[in-house]
């Protein structure tokens, strides 16, 4: 997790906002480094994760996790951690290998059925059990983080079945269980057009649900070895709580470092 | 001030309107749509809401607590698709027949009020052509007085917003302004007789939903009126595009390269100490002609 992102947001592991739903998103630029902030974060913060892995490994997470100081493995080891490795279990489930025991979470690969229904009740069923087998381990609210939703819309999903399933995991997780949910959308900018099966639309639809949204986007000035790109961040709410920031970032090995437009170290 | 003579008209009694608050992702109709509910239970009429979008618990917070009775909440959100096999109220639920059930359930008599949160939920699983039509029904079918829905305009096509927005009465699009500090309503109000009447307010909801509606935003810090209709390229750049009053005299001043000023002219006609002259020696060919060719010339 990132120390200057949580003073912007006023989060730590010991005391976060319950029942949130944070929107990540990104244009001509790559918003994965505030999903390794969110895993880690919810891991020190003790709370049970589910992970929807649809376009990286384990390994990967894990190994950036490692440099952030959190154990993956052993998180899924521990049950604190459950991780849909979606990558590795699609050659099973696309070539009718029934063995599989992922095959009713992926089910949106076969087609034509249209439905995430599969893929929401592996949520439902990894995070509703409070404190799994091992009675001695309590842990934290439920959290569940989706990387990306974008995907889906490749392979194939409509929007409208995504936004069925955001929903239902924002009814049970956030409403019911009083957990949180990160979901990541990446937009292209030449979806501008009015199509309901964009990236775009998803984003827009999104927006109105989400309690917390984080806009990754390239300078507009174009690329800057020191400034990487910029996020802005929207609290929504009513009056004085709506609020809107802009900062930009810079990644780094162990992490990534945030500041106010134009105070970034290289400029100052 | 239209707005305001409409909520006046929530106030009291209005048959079969159908009002819409539209709105975008930057600012939520939902405030306004609480605020409508609210009016209608201090009306004391049963209200009865097809909740798809937000839990109960969200829609009855700052409801006058003395009517709460008369508020009855369709559970929609728990389990909208029966994925759950708890379902209160189903999208497959949605027609006119059924709602018309549910509301003649209730004790009263009174015809009561509905209200559809949102409405742009139930066209990702509806027709929109059908949705029309059961809207259409249940206004004129006695069961209920008043409709007011939900609609997300960025999230639908312009035909399917305008279709909806046909049915109503009354529709009030609201967008943000000044970071949704406040929120621009745009009311637009057909008559029975037929006239339509259009107005642009600006109001706030506070907490306890009651309105603050001005004519004008009030004049804070950084408030815009409207925004400027030309955008300035210098602004929010991370480095300065701008010059300052000293710097654009200075600029006025330079005297560019190939501008033909007084100064220069001056220059050139002035023959230089020292400069080079042209001898020229006319051959046998050259028909040399002592006149001056560029004495047509006005320099």
């Amino acid at each position: 997790m990132f120390p200057e992102l949580n003073s912007i947001l006023s989060s730590s592991p010991e005391n976060f906002t319950e029942g949130e739903f944070i929107l990540l998103s990104d244009r001509q630029a790559d918003a994965s480094f505030l999903i390794h902030h969110y895993l880690t974060f919810y891991l020190r913060a003790r709370c049970r994760v589910c992970f929807l892995g649809l376009v990286q490994s384990f390994s990967h997470y894990s190994v950036v996790s490692q440099r952030l100081g959190v154990n993956l493995t052993q998180a899924k080891e521990k049950g604190q951690l459950v991780f849909l490795e979606a990558l590795k279990a699609s050659p099973g489930v696309l070539l009718g290998d029934e063995s599989s025991d992922k095959t009713a979470a992926l089910d949106y690969l076969r087609s034509p059925c249209p439905e995430l229904r599969g893929l929401y009740e592996f949520v439902w069923n990894s995070l509703s059990r409070a404190g799994g087998e091992d009675a001695a381990e309590s842990w934290g609210p439920p959290v569940l983080i989706i990387d990306d939703l974008s995907v889906l819309l490749s392979l194939g999903v409509s929007a409208g079945a995504i936004l069925d399933f955001t929903h239902y995991c924002q009814a049970t997780i956030c409403s019911q269980l009083q957990g949180s949910m990160i979901a990541l959308v990446r937009c292209d900018d030449e979806e501008y057009d009015e199509d309901e099966e964009s990236s775009n639309y998803l984003l827009k639809a999104l927006s109105h649900q989400c309690s917390l949204s984080l806009r990754v986007e390239g300078l507009s000035t174009g690329y800057c070895r020191d400034i990487h790109g910029q996020v802005e961040i929207w609290w929504r709410g009513r009056g004085m709580k709506n609020q809107r920031k802009i900062f930009q970032y810079k990644v780094h090995d162990k992490g990534a470092s945030f500041f106010a437009p134009g105070t970034s170290r290289a400029v100052l | 001030h239209l707005f305001s003579l409409l909520l006046t008209l929530l106030k009291t009694a209005d048959l079969n309107c159908v009002y819409s608050p539209s709105d975008t992702s930057s600012y939520s109709g939902r405030d306004l749509l609480k605020y409508c509910i609210n009016c209608a239970l201090k009306r004391e009429e049963d209200v009865h809401v097809l909740g798809f979008e937000v839990p109960e618990q969200e829609l009855r917070s700052e409801l006058d607590s003395n009517n709460k009775h008369l508020f009855h909440f369709h559970n929609a959100y728990s389990d909208p698709l029966g994925w759950r096999k708890q379902s209160s109220f189903t999208v497959e639920q949605f027609s006119a027949e059924n709602i018309t059930r549910l509301v003649r359930e209730t004790k009263h008599a009174k015809a009561s009020v509905l209200v559809i949160d949102s409405l742009s939920w139930i066209e990702r699983h509806h027709n929109p052509v059908a949705i029309c039509q059961q809207l259409h029904k249940l206004k004129k079918g006695g069961a209920i007085r008043t409709i007011c829905c939900l609609l997300h305009m960025d999230l639908h096509q312009q035909g399917i917003v305008e279709s909806i927005c046909h049915l109503a009465n009354t529709v009030i699009t609201v967008t943000a302004v000044n970071n949704a500090l406040y929120a621009e309503a745009k009311t637009t109000h057909r008559k029975k007789s037929g006239k339509v009447m259009q107005e642009e307010e600006f109001f706030t909801v506070m907490e306890n939903l009651s309105l603050s509606i001005e004519k004008r935003p009030s004049q804070s810090g950084h408030a815009q009126v409207h925004s400027d209709a030309k955008v300035d390229p210098a602004s929010n750049l991370t480095f300065n595009l701008r010059l300052s009053e000293v710097e654009r005299e200075a600029k006025e001043k330079v005297a560019l390269p190939f501008v033909f000023s007084q100064e220069k002219k001056s220059a050139l006609l002035k023959k230089g100490q020292g400069s080079g002259r042209i001898i020229y020696e006319p051959d046998a060919n050259d028909d040399f002609d002592e006149e001056d060719p560029d004495d047509d010339l006005d320099i």
